[in-house]
């Protein structure tokens, strides 16, 4: 291990290697606090040079890599086993824009750039790069590339995958695969990048990607609006799928106790309704005025046409669903204020829920046309199994997908129930598996599903991904016991 | 009681303001336009005080070209009760629009105008002020609390020191500040009615006011740009160039 180590200081210079606790701590745990790693050191590659040789130091003394981003995953897929024999790779040095083609529409970007970064630079670029999600000031493209994140911009513009034409991975044979190539028309056999996107470091270490860029809309509408179930917002969203077409670019539904969360930890933030007939107490002092209305959706239109265009546009549409009863009321943000303020109010509900204590998440997409089928039979058996269990639902209704959390009920150690974790994700999976759906829509398989995964995945499907994992990854030396057990 | 409210239509606020490359003024060029913030508190303060019985009739008016109708529309969504536009592609100084607002005053006899204490685009923090000394009118600038009476108004203002509290007799002029209260957003059901409320277009002929410019603008120039920092390595070394090269302490 010592020779290991040696050798990996002489690759990366010594300040590249760490090994004490203390500098090892923030590469340790896991963004959840689930996961408590114990490496035999953190090292910072600088290039995809130092990424090869250090993949091919560690293979030689047989001892496996744990790649890692910004940290931010949430299945323990970036954290290390506590055998003390794992080395994590942090790619976040890696953070060089190789290049900006407004003419190709593309960047070309190492796997450490800061998502939040990339926008900023495709923004000064007068581009969209449309990822978006609730940790890109932290996350980082290779992470998001290695997960397939999805967030909330998958409606109009696709998961992680969708956006990405070319990748630079280092294989653990320690060889470079190039294939940073900027084209949207390929066919040349197997589209190798499609392994690597969503493999969660299991087949080897992408160090560099090619991007795609969209036109910067010049105009864009927020509206949050009140359904009476989720059925109404699934009715909602055809029609407004069916007259937008393109220009809907975000759909997201939460529930009153979510908004009541938001409210009550985030006190910077406006309920968007008020009481019927009462004047407008925007404030502080109101959130017992929230839960006035049981579902919210947020949705958004963007486009290059006038902003007066789009916002008739919108108007037309909310005054179409409000005449077909599908929504009973709506707020359309007047100024990018608002409109910042609107977003916050969903964006701030993954944190929210955090200050409540932890909870039992679950990531789960059906067919959008089975969502409110999905929802109205799960909370039925929940209460049943478990009575009094906060259902924390938001998501992204547009894409089937729903963070459909459970918080602990009110008196109820948040501790406590999350003992019951098992039987509470047999359950809600077990119920996403019967609407033809998927356990994981978005964060990935990593440690936490690793064992559920066999029960939901059929045995040929997980045997041609041994068979993937087998040829690419011989030594199994690469983050291996994430996706499935060794 | 009669309530004016004047609202102008600027960039909107978090938009990046760009300085024209020829250094005539800045790109409004396809760029997002919002009402002025301080303005938007002026309606929310006037609907707020009809809410509570206080004010029977609020009516707005901007001044402007017709782009401002858009602008007019939100503020009779948030409650306002009818509009008036006057139209006009002149560039407006804040004394002109102040003497357009007296015009306006004049036909409409509201008991008090409430108007934002500044626009964010120019910043000059003047029309309220001028259309007070016009109408020969009390003023009240940079209220953060309203109390409306039948004669007089209470008005709380934020000054350097603290909160100066003053009465003032009505008819008056009322600028807001920033925390006089927090704008609503405006709902569908309101944006639709207020598609059927009444917006008068005057010109300022009619009001018989010439709004000629009276300033020159020279030339619009972008901030320097800020330059780049550097790191040091100890304090020791910061204390150093602080003391011999930025030569800021002794």
């Amino acid at each position: 291990m010592n020779e290991l180590l040696g050798q990996l200081r002489k690759c990366l210079g010594p300040e590249h290697v760490l090994t004490d606790a203390s500098s090892m701590a923030p590469y340790v745990t896991d963004w959840r606090r689930r996961y408590q790693a114990k490496p035999l050191a953190v090292v910072r590659p600088g290039s995809t040079a130092e990424v090869s040789a250090l993949v091919r130091a560690c293979a030689s003394a047989r001892v496996a890599m744990v790649p890692q981003g910004g940290n931010t995953g949430l299945c323990g897929g970036a954290t290390a086993d506590r055998s003390g024999h794992q080395v994590v790779v942090s790619l976040t040095r890696m953070n060089r824009v190789r290049a900006v083609d407004t003419k190709n529409d593309t960047m070309t970007v190492e796997a450490g750039c800061v998502l939040h970064d990339l926008q900023q630079v495709a923004a000064s670029s007068n581009r969209l790069f449309p990822l978006s999600l609730a940790s890109q000031g932290s996350c980082v493209i290779g992470g998001n590339l290695s997960t397939n994140a999805g967030g909330t911009g998958v409606l109009r513009y696709g998961n992680t995958r969708e956006l990405t034409l070319g990748l630079e991975v280092v294989l653990a044979s320690g060889e470079v695969l190039d294939a940073l190539r900027g084209l949207r028309k390929d066919n040349t056999g197997y589209d190798l990048k499609h392994l690597f996107i969503g493999a969660e470091g299991t087949l080897g270490i992408i160090t560099a990607a090619v991007l795609k860029l969209f036109p910067l809309p010049t105009a864009q509408c927020t509206a949050i609006v009140a359904c009476d179930t989720p059925q109404q917002a699934v009715d909602l969203l055809e029609l407004a799928r069916a007259r937008a077409g393109a220009s809907l670019t975000a759909f997201e539904l939460f529930s009153a106790l979510c908004l009541e969360l938001v409210l009550k930890h985030y006190p910077g933030c406006t309920p968007p309704f008020a009481g019927a007939g009462m004047p407008v107490a925007a404030g502080r002092d109101s959130h017992a005025l929230a839960s006035l209305h049981p579902q919210y959706v947020l949705l958004e239109l963007s486009d290059s046409s006038p902003q007066s265009v789009l916002q008739g546009h919108i108007e037309q549409i909310l005054a179409a669903a409000l005449e077909a009863g599908l929504i009973r009321d709506a707020v359309i943000a007047a100024s990018e204020a608002q409109r910042a303020a609107l977003w916050a109010l969903r964006e701030n509900v993954s944190e929210a829920q955090a200050h409540e204590g932890r909870n039992i998440k679950h990531d789960i997409s059906v067919p959008t046309s089975a969502i409110a089928r999905f929802i109205t039979q799960t909370d039925a058996t929940l209460e049943r199994a478990f009575p009094g269990a906060r259902r924390v639902t938001f998501g992204h209704l547009g894409d089937g997908n729903l963070h459909y959390n459970l918080a602990a009920p009110i008196g109820v150690e948040p501790a406590q129930f999350e003992s019951r974790l098992d039987e509470v994700n047999a359950l809600v999976h077990d119920s996403v598996l019967q609407f033809g759906g998927s356990i994981s829509a978005e964060h990935g398989i990593g440690q936490l599903k690793r064992d559920e995964l066999p029960r939901y995945k059929s045995a040929i499907e997980l045997s041609t991904m041994r068979s993937i994992k087998r040829a690419l990854d011989p030594l199994g030396l690469m983050n291996p016991g994430k996706l499935f057990a060794d | 009681m009669k309530v004016l409210v004047p609202i102008k239509r600027v960039i909107d606020y978090n938009v990046k303001v760009r300085v024209r490359s020829d250094g005539t003024g800045v790109e409004t060029a396809n760029v997002k336009m919002s009402m002025n913030p301080f303005d938007e508190i002026a309606v929310e303060e006037a609907v707020r005080q009809k809410e509570a019985g206080v004010v029977s009739e609020i009516v707005v008016v901007s001044c402007g070209t017709t782009a401002c109708q858009e602008t007019l529309r939100t503020a009779l969504a948030i409650g306002a009760d009818r509009a008036i536009l006057v139209d006009t592609a002149v560039e407006l100084q804040p004394l002109a629009v102040a003497k357009l607002l007296r015009a306006v005053v004049d036909r409409e006899q509201p008991r008090l105008v409430i108007l934002g204490k500044q626009a964010i685009d120019d910043d000059c923090n003047q029309t309220g002020q001028m259309l007070a000394a016009l109408l020969g009118w009390p003023q009240a600038t940079f209220a953060s609390k309203l109390v409306v009476e039948a004669e007089s108004a209470l008005v709380t203002r934020e000054v350097d020191g603290g909160l100066e509290t003053i009465r003032v007799g009505l008819p008056a002029v009322i600028t807001t500040d920033l925390r006089l209260n927090e704008p609503r957003y405006v709902t569908l059901p309101n944006i639709m009615k207020a598609k059927k409320k009444t917006l008068d277009p005057v010109t300022p002929d009619a009001l018989g006011v010439d709004v000629t410019p009276r300033l020159k603008t020279l030339r619009v120039d972008e901030p320097p740009k800020r330059k780049a920092g550097a790191k040091v390595p100890d304090a020791q070394t910061l204390a150093d160039k602080l003391k011999n090269e930025a030569k800021v302490v002794q």
